[in-house]
């Protein structure tokens, strides 16, 4: 990461940022923004009430869009960010400050995979806009691909013969066999999968707001494909209460025959790692 | 009353600005820092955070204020004119009734328990809350607005000048012209009576007796009672007299002193109506005596403007007729256009004939 800092780029971009939150705070500044209203009596405050509230939305407006403009440059930060881990990790060239992940402790995997999946960002429509695709518990449209380097859940044979979903990373996909080509995040299996499209799902790129967008997380009872907790596999569970706020999890109850009602108790897992199971019939 | 409940169902929001120094570690100590130390990479993370924190709770504040905008504009529009046409008319409770349901419509937008106030409902639209965006939905009391009763005082006084000339009205003015008959009685001189020195001295021995007599009672109640009796006797009338007073001020305020002063200091400020401005003045009981102080002549003017007018309001009731029987015509003309069909003869014939009529008397009227 020290290697990072220095880029050129990414100096030049952490710079802007700078600017960009000096600027949102003198925009949240600006005004006061506690309005109260009463109810007016005559139609001369009626339409005194109108423009003051044209003029509170419009300042909301601003304080919105610089706010977005940060935001934007953060996730430009990150994208630059992982195109050169891409690259390096194309390179096979690792540096001391970012040692192969064969070396990598599990723990620390599972901390990675924690982190990522709390930076996954929230996604805040303007009035009016409706959650995209990819959002929360909102499926990729059909002709969807993923880029290299997203993280996917795919369907792959175990040594045994058994089949699995794991959390894995894009590695590339063939226009002219519809199959992509996937390494296992846990690179302690050090294999590359090929499959077709069918035994991909893409993970969510946002996390949906659960006080804006409700409708678009997965909801109580549904049955989803969640990452058990402190592994890097998904397995069937039944969504047992959504997330309340942006930075809340799942709730949910694996499939698990060792209990008596055939659920494990509740257990958390973050937004990222639930996504739709197409097949219903029970295994 | 009537007044808050045309309110729109805006509800009532304090946005308080999410505490960044709070809430936003990181997002406040970058803001402290210089160019030089800048951001670093691994703060990227606790910012994307917290401003999406400070990105919600703007949001949020922008849809809410759309919302309140678009019940306002909407209210605004649908209301305008219809409180217009409401304006000299008593406050009938049909017209207060016709509006509620309107009310409870736009409330029910998302609402699953009636507000305790008629201008807050509380609505599902809302979003469930959370202690860092500090985005709160607070009771509020509606001032109760002083009921305005200016424009039916004002039309009602406005009234007299403006309503029809009643037959009535004629009958008066024809009585007042009506040369007296037996104005006999008032030439009639009455016999002398007795000279006013004499009157006046008798009148003056009658009062000197009674006062004697008074005096007389006096001294005999100083002689038998004992002294504090008519000490208390005094007292009691005294008091009596004051009292009396007290009760009747020369206007004739039914309010004490006290309640006076206070009525005085509200109507000063502005919070009440004076007491004389809230009745509408009689002036139908006065009109009718004025009459007697004027003129023969300027009567006899009155007298024949009236009977000009009465001819004039006859024909407007005529035209108001006509105008009926235009628009009746005319609606049946238009229902035989929607059926696709020509109308009639006697429909056209009848149509033109309204019109002519109406044209006729118009010209009448003009004349």
């Amino acid at each position: 990461e020290k290697k990072m800092s220095a880029d050129p780029k990414i100096v030049e971009l952490l710079s802007e940022l700078h600017q960009l939150i000096k600027q949102t705070q003198e925009e949240r500044s600006r005004k006061n923004k506690s309005i109260i209203f009463s109810v007016p009596a005559s139609p001369y405050y009626r339409t005194k009430l109108r423009g003051l509230y044209t003029t509170a939305k419009a300042d909301a407006e601003a304080e919105c869009s610089i706010l977005r403009h940060a935001l934007d440059k953060i996730a430009e930060i990150k994208s630059l960010m992982e195109e050169r881990r891409i690259a390096a990790k194309m390179a096979g060239v690792y540096s001391d400050s970012d040692p192969p992940r064969k070396t990598m402790r599990r723990g620390v995997l599972m901390t990675l995979l924690q982190q990522s999946a709390m930076t996954l960002p929230l996604w805040i429509g303007k009035p009016g806009e409706s959650p995209p695709p990819l959002c929360g518990a909102i499926p990729a449209s059909s002709d969807y691909v993923a880029k290299q380097g997203d993280k996917v859940a795919a369907r792959v044979k175990a040594v045994d013969g058994d089949e699995q979903w794991i959390l894995a990373e894009v590695v590339s996909y063939s226009h002219s066999t519809n199959k992509y080509e996937v390494d296992d995040i846990d690179e302690e299996g050090k294999e590359r999968h090929t499959l077709s499209r069918r035994r991909i799902i893409p993970l969510p790129q946002w996390k949906a707001n659960p006080e804006t967008d409700p409708e678009a997380l997965f909801s109580k009872e549904q049955l989803v494909l969640a990452l058990y907790p402190q592994t890097t596999c998904f397995y069937r569970a039944l969504i047992h209460a959504p997330p309340h706020r942006p930075q809340d999890d799942y709730s949910v109850l694996f499939e698990d025959t060792s209990y008596a009602d055939g659920y494990s108790p509740p257990l958390n897992v973050a937004q990222r790692y639930v996504v739709a199971c197409k097949e219903n019939k029970k295994k | 009353m009537s007044e808050l409940k045309d309110c729109p169902p805006l509800k009532y929001y304090d946005f308080k600005p999410v505490e960044h120094v709070k809430v936003c570690p990181r997002y406040t100590a970058v803001l402290g820092r210089s160019e030089d130390d800048g951001i670093g990479i691994e703060e990227l993370d606790t910012l994307q955070l917290e401003l999406e924190t400070l990105l919600s709770s703007a949001s949020r504040r922008l849809r809410a204020l759309e919302e309140q905008r678009q019940i306002l504009t909407d209210w605004q529009d649908k209301k305008g004119d219809k409180r217009f046409l409401k304006i000299g008319k008593d406050p009938d409770p049909a017209a207060t009734s016709r509006h509620k349901p309107k009310k409870q419509k736009l409330d029910g937008k998302g609402s699953h328990a009636p507000g305790p106030g008629p201008g807050r409902p509380k609505s599902k639209n809302i979003q469930p809350k959370v202690p860092e965006y500090e985005f709160t939905e607070e009771p509020q009391d509606i001032p109760r607005v002083p009921k305005n009763d200016a424009p039916n005082r004002f039309w009602a006084s406005v009234e007299p000048y403006c309503a029809d000339i009643t037959n009535e009205e004629i009958r008066l003015l024809e009585e007042l012209l009506k040369p007296p008959e037996d104005e006999t009685e008032y030439f009639k001189i009455p016999a002398l009576g007795k000279h006013y020195s004499q009157r006046w001295a008798q009148e003056d021995l009658l009062e000197e007796q009674r006062e004697g007599a008074r005096a007389n009672d006096k001294k005999k109640n100083m002689m038998g009672g004992p002294l504090s009796e008519l000490d208390a006797k005094d007292v009691d009338s005294l008091l009596k007299k004051s009292e009396s007073q007290h009760e009747s001020p020369e206007d004739g305020c039914p309010f004490g002193p006290l309640t006076q002063r206070l009525l005085q200091a509200l109507v000063e400020e502005n919070i009440i109506s004076p007491m004389e401005d809230s009745s509408i003045p009689d002036i139908t009981g006065k009109d009718a005596n004025d009459g007697a102080g004027t003129s023969p002549r300027s009567q006899g003017k009155a007298f024949r403007l009236a009977k000009e007018e009465m001819r004039k309001q006859e024909l407007r009731q005529r035209v108001r007729v006509a105008d009926n029987e235009v628009m009746e015509a005319f609606r049946r003309i238009m229902a035989a256009r929607q059926k696709k069909r020509t109308p009639s003869k006697k429909e056209k014939d009848q149509a033109w004939k309204a019109l002519k009529e109406r044209e006729s008397i118009l010209k009448l009227l003009d004349g």
